[in-house]
């Protein structure tokens, strides 16, 4: 299990629990669940990348306690 | 809508449920945020609204809201975070499998194996090594060597026995067992010595080992080897009563003629230090004011020319002394010689001051004796007037020896050259005159001098040849008179009027004073002929005396009364007169060259002739040449320059110079040149009796009036300076 947070530097901050295998739309989903916003509407981005729903987290690296960064599309 | 309310209200217990144990939670990752929700408080409200609003949409989406702990929500560094268990729910609801708590602890034991997954395959990275490990096991090691060592040291130092450590044999018994076995040793060692002995004498072998020992104790180098070394050290060098090891010096293997000589080499090296520590003091060579040198006793140094090189040149000088030989007495005489020089040449001071005296302006006796008187100039007097035949064959021969040496005066060779009369002729028919002939002979020179003084200056030109004939046809012989010869070299005399032979015109006329004054002249004419003049060092040398002029700023003023030309001289010096006058050829003296037939219209005869020529050039000569006999034209360069000026040869260089070059002189030049221009023309016109102002002259008138021989000058202290100016006037 590992716990990312997610800041849209506008006033919302979630900390995620979820697996390494699980996509990155799966993250989305649960934030989603967390912020009330539709996960369709989520962008996660980390810098310059965005990341693909159909990715695993693990592929992408993204280890327990990292920042990534949440937009709205 | 009633399971959404339902489902909200649920949401809500949850929360609120949370909210006790969130806390827990939620301090792990932030620090306590009490102050800040004050803050947010408007804000969360809102939200409330927000979230109430948000139910309404939420109906027919799959959305699943999950509203965590409000309280930490909504501020930027709170993170929102559900639990596992809820988070649990929530992926269950999602489809997803559940969060693997295990797992994760899983992986991270995989990563402790130090094992990883790569492309290429699985492999175990070594561990990095441990540095506090490493260093801790050092140091047990270091501890455990030290507790070594010490065991050891521990082990040895206690099977040594201390001084205050009793010893084994405490008891009396045991030491004196030990002291009997000693004793007994020793005497078991005489008695065997004894034996040995007797058996010797028994063979005789003692005689035959003392004769040896004596022989080798004669071989052995002794103190009777070494007398009559050499020891390169002074004797006060050694301190006594002590050993001081000698060494044969080294020495050149071929050179076996030296002696052998001893030398320590501590002793050497002390020295060398010694002499290098002078050469570094040694000061400049050259000792200006010759202060006497002083050695390291105070003794005065014997001083040799150029005593810098002595040692080069003498090789050094090292003290010495040989073995055996005692010189002690030697020594002791030389320290008294020293003692004794230094005596000598000690300046003794008294501190005794001579009295104080008036000083006189005049000598006394005893100063006027040793004051020198000048002497007078004692006059070798020469009883013949006139050159004999004697001192002229001297002469010849002299002149001889002198011809050898090619020193002799030019002077004289012509004077006998100038001569008519060969040279051969002097030693065969010359006529030895008799002194008792002298006055006659004067007297008719005297004559024949008066007689030719009348036609003196063409005598002058031509004296020899005349002389000689009149000579000649006096009496068939030659006269070789003093005066006559001095006449006829007096034109090549440079030291004219220099030592008294000016009144030599005056003696011509005056015969009784020519009596007198003849043996000088021969003096003089003596050392003439002779090329060097000796010089009497007793006579004080009487120079020709030039009075000291007192050099004036302006040149001195000619005297007119002496003559026209004094006259002359001062009136140019004043400006009365022109100088370019005197340098322009005067018609006067020139007249003779001028031209008889010369006139103005000659020049343009001498143009007309011209263009003349230049007819010819094309037509050929008209009439035959004709030479000008008596052109004789009076030529006059002169320069002139723009303002009228007449240049000297100087400034027409310049002027021309200017011209060439196409560049005048500067500003300043040009003014200055005028400037001097100016004052000249004002030297010119101003008085030679009076100052530019008149002063003079107001001043004689004011004399006049006042009819008194000075002047008042009217000031603030008129009455003092009266006094005082009358003073000086008179």
């Amino acid at each position: 299990m590992i716990e990312i947070t997610c800041n849209d530097r506008l006033g919302k901050k979630v900390r995620v629990k979820c697996n390494p295998d699980d996509t990155v739309g799966d993250l989305k989903k649960l934030i989603a669940a967390q912020t009330g916003t539709k996960w369709d509407k989520i962008v996660l981005k980390k810098w310059y990348t965005t990341f693909k729903d159909h990715i695993q987290l693990q592929d992408y690296e993204i280890h327990d306690g990292m920042n990534l960064e949440l937009y709205y599309q | 809508m009633g399971s959404s309310s339902k489902k909200y209200k649920e949401k809500e217990k949850e929360s609120r449920k949370r909210r006790h144990h969130s806390p827990g939670y939620t301090d792990e990752h932030e620090p306590p945020k009490e102050k800040r929700h004050r803050h947010k408080r408007h804000h969360r409200d809102k939200k409330r609204d927000a979230r109430a609003k948000h139910d309404y949409d939420s109906d027919g989406s799959d959305v699943i809201e999950v509203i965590p702990d409000d309280e930490p929500s909504g501020s930027g560094q709170n993170a929102e975070s559900l639990s596992i268990e809820e988070t649990n729910k929530l992926r269950a609801k999602l489809g997803l499998k559940p969060l693997d708590v295990s797992s994760g602890d899983k992986s991270e034991k995989k990563r402790d194996d130090g094992k990883k997954k790569d492309d290429w395959g699985e492999f175990y990275h070594k561990p990095a090594e441990n540095w506090a490990d490493k260093h801790e096991r050092e140091k047990l090691k270091g501890k455990l060597t030290t507790i070594r060592e010490k065991r050891q040291l521990e082990n040895k130092l206690g099977k040594v026995k201390l001084l205050g450590d009793s010893d084994s044999d405490d008891n009396v018994e045991s030491w004196v067992d030990k002291n009997r076995k000693i004793e007994l040793a020793k005497k078991e060692a005489e008695k065997r010595a004894k034996m040995l002995e007797e058996l010797d004498e028994q063979f005789g072998v003692s005689e035959f080992v003392e004769n040896e020992k004596k022989e080798k104790r004669k071989q052995r180098y002794t103190e009777r080897n070494l007398k009559g070394l050499r020891v390169e050290h002074d004797v006060d060098s050694f301190a006594e009563e002590r050993d001081v090891i000698l060494t044969l010096q080294d020495k050149g293997v071929l050179d076996e003629d030296k002696e052998d000589v001893l030398v320590n080499v501590n002793m050497v090296e002390d020295e060398r230090y010694k002499k290098n520590v002078i050469n570094k003091k040694k000061k400049i060579l050259y000792n200006a004011y010759e202060d006497q040198e002083y050695d390291e006793f105070g003794n005065p140094k014997e001083k040799s020319l150029l005593a810098q090189y002595d040692e080069t040149i003498d090789g050094e000088k090292r003290e010495s002394f040989k073995i055996g030989y005692d010189n002690a007495v030697e020594r002791k005489q030389a320290i008294v010689q020293s003692i004794k020089e230094k005596l000598a040449k000690k300046r003794i001071e008294s501190i005794e001051t001579k009295d104080l005296k008036l000083a006189s302006e005049y000598y006394n006796d005893e100063e006027l004796s040793k004051f020198k008187k000048p002497k007078k100039k004692v006059r070798k007097i020469r009883t013949k007037g006139k050159l004999t035949a004697d001192e002229l064959e001297q002469q010849i021969n002299n002149k001889g020896i002198e011809e050898v040496g090619s020193r002799r005066p030019k002077k004289e060779l012509e004077d006998l050259t100038i001569d008519d009369i060969p040279e051969m002729e002097y030693p065969t028919d010359v006529k030895l005159e008799d002194e008792k002939d002298d006055l006659l002979e004067k007297a008719l020179h005297k004559t024949r001098k008066i007689k030719q003084k009348e036609n003196l200056v063409a005598e002058i030109v031509k004296s020899t040849p005349v002389k000689s004939e009149s000579e000649e046809n006096l009496e068939g012989s030659i006269v070789l008179n003093a005066t006559a010869e001095f006449c006829r070299t007096l034109g090549d005399i440079p030291t004219y009027g220099k030592s008294g032979n000016r009144e030599e015109t005056e003696d011509l006329i005056d015969f009784e004073r020519d009596l007198k004054d003849e043996p000088e002249m021969d003096e003089v004419e003596q050392e003439e002929k002779t090329g060097w003049n000796s010089v009497d060092p007793n006579e004080p040398h009487e120079s020709p005396q030039i009075a000291p002029q007192e050099v004036q700023i302006l040149d001195e003023e000619p005297d007119v009364s002496t003559g026209l030309g004094a006259a002359l001289k001062l009136a140019m010096s004043k400006g009365y007169l022109d100088k370019e006058q005197n340098k322009r050829p005067s018609n006067s003296r020139l007249a003779h060259l001028q031209a008889k037939h010369y006139s103005i219209e000659d020049k343009t005869y001498g143009d007309e002739g011209d263009r003349a020529n230049r007819r010819e050039r094309y037509t050929g000569p008209i009439m035959e040449f004709k030479e000008k006999d008596g052109f004789k034209p009076n030529v006059k360069l002169e320069y002139i320059d723009d303002d009228g000026h007449v240049l000297n040869s100087k400034e027409a260089f310049r002027y021309l110079s200017h011209k060439f070059h196409g560049k005048g002189p500067g500003k300043n030049k040009i003014e200055k040149r005028i400037k001097k221009g100016v004052q000249e023309q004002l030297m010119k016109k101003m008085s030679s009796t009076d100052t530019p102002l008149g002063t003079l002259n107001m001043l004689q008138a004011k004399q006049k009036e006042t009819q008194s021989p000075y002047v008042v000058l009217s000031g603030n202290k008129q009455s003092q300076q009266t006094a005082v100016i009358s003073k000086s006037r008179r």
